[in-house]
């Protein structure tokens, strides 16, 4: 797949390109908007990564102008000011996504998946999810690891589905306080992990390969083998 | 804003101004009438009296010249009859063209009967009263006579022959006249001052209505938007100015939050650009497959450097919210459900290190706020409770409405705040000696809560233990809020 990132500040920009090309995208670069808006008129993308202070005009400016050329491609927008502009909202509405600077390459990497996935049917029964030989029952709200079902509580159901959904993947944090508690917030206390923690003591029971691996700073990923 | 239900009309200004200016004309109009109905009724007795007094003296010559024969009553009789078909003021109406009950003649000596007698009336009666009361010479007096309700006004003259000679005329049509001039005064005044009342009632109410206009708009403006204006009534008059001068100021102050905001952005996004830039690097550098001795402190720069984000987003809240300039996006948030759902975040944490945690709650309590912002609130506040309770410690948490107020309070039993600290418990960079954090918390949570319209007190129980508690104006709604603070236990 075929990415554009528009990103003026060139360390941004190498680290990104690095992380999305390690991530299998192919990804053009451009440092302003009348580049990128060339770029974007010569080939085709299938998503967008925008900065909003870009040197030659604002970005959400250059998203509108391609909206309006004819470009339909989700747009993942990076932000490093501090209210989010009225009209990111409405882009944000219209199923385009938005990040605030600094950012997690991993939750860089979710959203811009996510972003991917909307508008593909989804793949799989709706119903199950199978990651190794956990499966979760989402219509019974039910967990089994090994065919043993598990005791969970249904925050601990919330939270699994939503590592089994991200299995092999990185998920931060804060992706789990705004996708499983539904909470923009950075506690600077432990209350995350404690809720993993809770979650390995139950799946990953004394005799079983370990799961869930906390990658200390960047966060938790979900074995898939 | 009172809800209770007064009529809003009979609080008004323009009701007041519009009672007072319609009674200060009533009373002024009201005196100007009483004068000029004192002097119409003084020209009006002038100018019957002279008519009277012209009138005795010519009846008198006319007796004193007539021969005292068998004609002399019929001559002088007719000749009174004349005269008081001239009467002043007289009332032309056609029942009384004949019979002339207004005027009496009258000759009579000092003492003994009536001599002469042409009128409607009892001379013997009207002589006795003329007697007893006291003349005056020439100048004619008030005369009541028994059977009449309506004084006669008599003029007397003395001839040779030593009889006097009495000319009465009614005040009936003088009175009649006066009761004229004032039904239609009355009528008018009463007409006027009516119209009066509405006029001004019309005119102050429009123009209040300007001002309570601006009242609106201003208010609005100051809670929420500060790019609207009030509404600019192009007038040169005191409304106008007033509203000219209210949109200045409000340049100025929208001028000012500008210049904040622009100077929190462009200070924002100058760190935040680094900031990324090295979280990148460290993050690449930690996903290489580094040595677990090489990675400890990669991670711990990750963490430090998030810290030091979350620093800096805090500290610019602060800032922008003590200068009132916090940009809000409000919607309607229940409390209880925000809490319960914080508590199921934070449960786990507390019961690991051995604390309780209690929500007594009457169930919902909605206010309008801004959800990101009030969500950092709450967990700043039990993050603080995490930080400083030792195990087997209990925090409750309890949520009640009071007077238009959502109060969420959250007491614990632990060891409460250190007098020094709790003086300056919401300032910035206050923090207790064993405290890891920024010493942002509270200040933090001051800030927000007072840009919402609420505030937050802090102090020790009585009990031991601390107590914190946050107030937010309710959302309102047409639904009765429960205002009983029942206890529940979570």
């Amino acid at each position: 797949m075929r990415l554009l990132l528009v990103e003026d500040e060139l360390e941004i920009q190498s680290f990104v390109k690095q992380s999305l090309t390690e991530a299998g995208y192919e990804v053009h670069a451009a440092q302003d908007g009348a580049t990128a808006f060339q770029l974007a008129a010569k080939h085709a993308y299938q998503g967008l990564i925008v900065d909003l202070g870009l040197p030659d005009q604002d970005g959400i400016d250059l998203i509108l102008a391609l909206r309006r050329s004819g470009v339909t491609s989700p747009v993942l927008i990076l932000s490093a000011r501090r209210s989010v502009d009225d009209r990111v909202k409405g882009l944000e509405l219209g199923g385009d996504d938005y990040l605030t600077k600094p950012f997690a390459v991993a939750e860089l990497l979710a959203r811009m998946r996510n972003l991917l996935r909307r508008g593909s049917p989804p793949t799989g029964d709706a119903t199950r999810l199978h990651v190794s030989d956990l499966e979760l029952d989402l219509l019974k709200r039910r967990a089994t690891r090994a065919g043993e079902v598990l005791n969970l509580s249904p925050q601990e159901f919330v939270l699994l589905e939503y590592l089994c959904r991200h299995a092999g993947r990185v998920v931060t944090r804060s992706m789990l306080l705004a996708e499983v508690w539904g909470m923009r917030i950075q506690p600077d206390t432990n209350v995350v992990d404690v809720h993993i923690y809770r979650l390995c003591g139950k799946i990953d029971t004394e005799g079983r390969e370990p799961l869930i691996q906390t990658l200390r700073g960047i966060g938790y990923v979900l074995k898939t083998h | 804003m009172s809800s209770r239900p007064t009529n809003p009309i009979l609080r008004s200004a323009a009701w007041r101004i519009s009672l007072w200016a319609p009674l200060a004309f009533a009373i002024g109009t009201m005196f100007v009438f009483a004068n000029l109905h004192g002097f119409v009724a003084s020209d009006i007795q002038r100018r019957s009296d002279a008519w009277l007094s012209g009138e005795v003296e010519v009846l008198g010559d006319v007796a004193e010249r007539t021969p005292k024969d068998r004609l002399y009553l019929r001559v002088v009789g007719e000749v009174a009859e004349l005269a008081s078909r001239e009467v002043p003021n007289r009332q032309r109406t056609s029942a009384s063209e004949n019979e002339n009950d207004s005027v009496f003649f009258l000759q009579a000596p000092d003492r003994g009967e009536a001599q002469l007698w042409v009128g409607s009336g009892d001379a013997a009666e009207t002589l006795s009263a003329i007697r007893s009361t006291k003349a005056q010479g020439d100048v004619p007096v008030d005369v009541r006579v028994k059977g009449f309700g309506i004084p006669f006004r008599v003029a007397s003259v003395r001839i040779a022959d030593g009889s006097n000679i009495y000319l009465g005329l009614s005040e009936r049509d003088e009175l009649h006249v006066l009761r004229n001039l004032r039904v239609r005064f009355l009528t008018l005044w009463l007409a006027s001052v009516l119209l009066g009342f509405a006029i001004v009632f019309y005119a102050t109410r429009r123009m209040l209505g300007h001002v309570s206009e601006i009242t609106e708009a201003a208010s609005r403006i100051g809670q929420s938007d500060l790019s609207s204006r009030v509404p600019n009534t192009k007038s040169n008059d005191e409304i106008g100015h007033l509203a000219r001068t209210l949109n200045h100021m409000l340049d100025r102050i929208e001028s000012s939050v500008h210049q904040l905001h622009t100077i929190t952005d462009s200070l924002a996004h100058d760190l935040r650009s680094p900031l990324t830039a090295i979280r990148g690097k460290l993050e690449t550098a930690l996903s290489n497959d580094v040595r677990v001795d090489q990675a400890e402190p990669i991670v711990s720069a990750i963490d430090e450097l998030d810290r030091l984000t979350e620093f800096l987003n805090t500290s610019l809240d602060v800032a922008e919210a003590k200068a009132d300039a916090l940009r809000l996006a409000r919607v309607e948030i229940d409390l209880d459900e925000l809490v319960r759902s914080m508590i199921d975040l934070y449960g786990p944490c507390m019961s690991d290190k051995g604390i309780s945690v209690q929500i007594r709650s009457a169930g919902s309590v909605k206010v309008l706020a801004d959800p990101a912002l009030l969500h950092r609130v709450i967990a700043n506040l039990l993050d603080n409770e995490l930080k400083h309770l030792h195990a087997s410690c209990t925090v409750w948490l309890s949520l009640h409405s009071a007077d238009d107020m959502g109060i969420l309070a959250v007491e614990d039993n632990g060891p409460g705040f250190d007098d020094e600290v709790r003086r300056h418990l919401f300032e910035q960079r206050i923090k207790g000696r064993e405290s890891r954090g920024h010493g942002l918390g509270l200040a933090f949570v001051e800030a927000v809560v007072r840009v919402h319209g609420g505030n937050v007190t802090a102090n020790n129980r009585s009990e031991g233990g601390a107590r914190l508690s946050i107030s937010l104006p309710l959302q309102k709604t047409t639904s009765e809020p429960d205002h009983s603070p029942m206890l529940a236990k979570a």
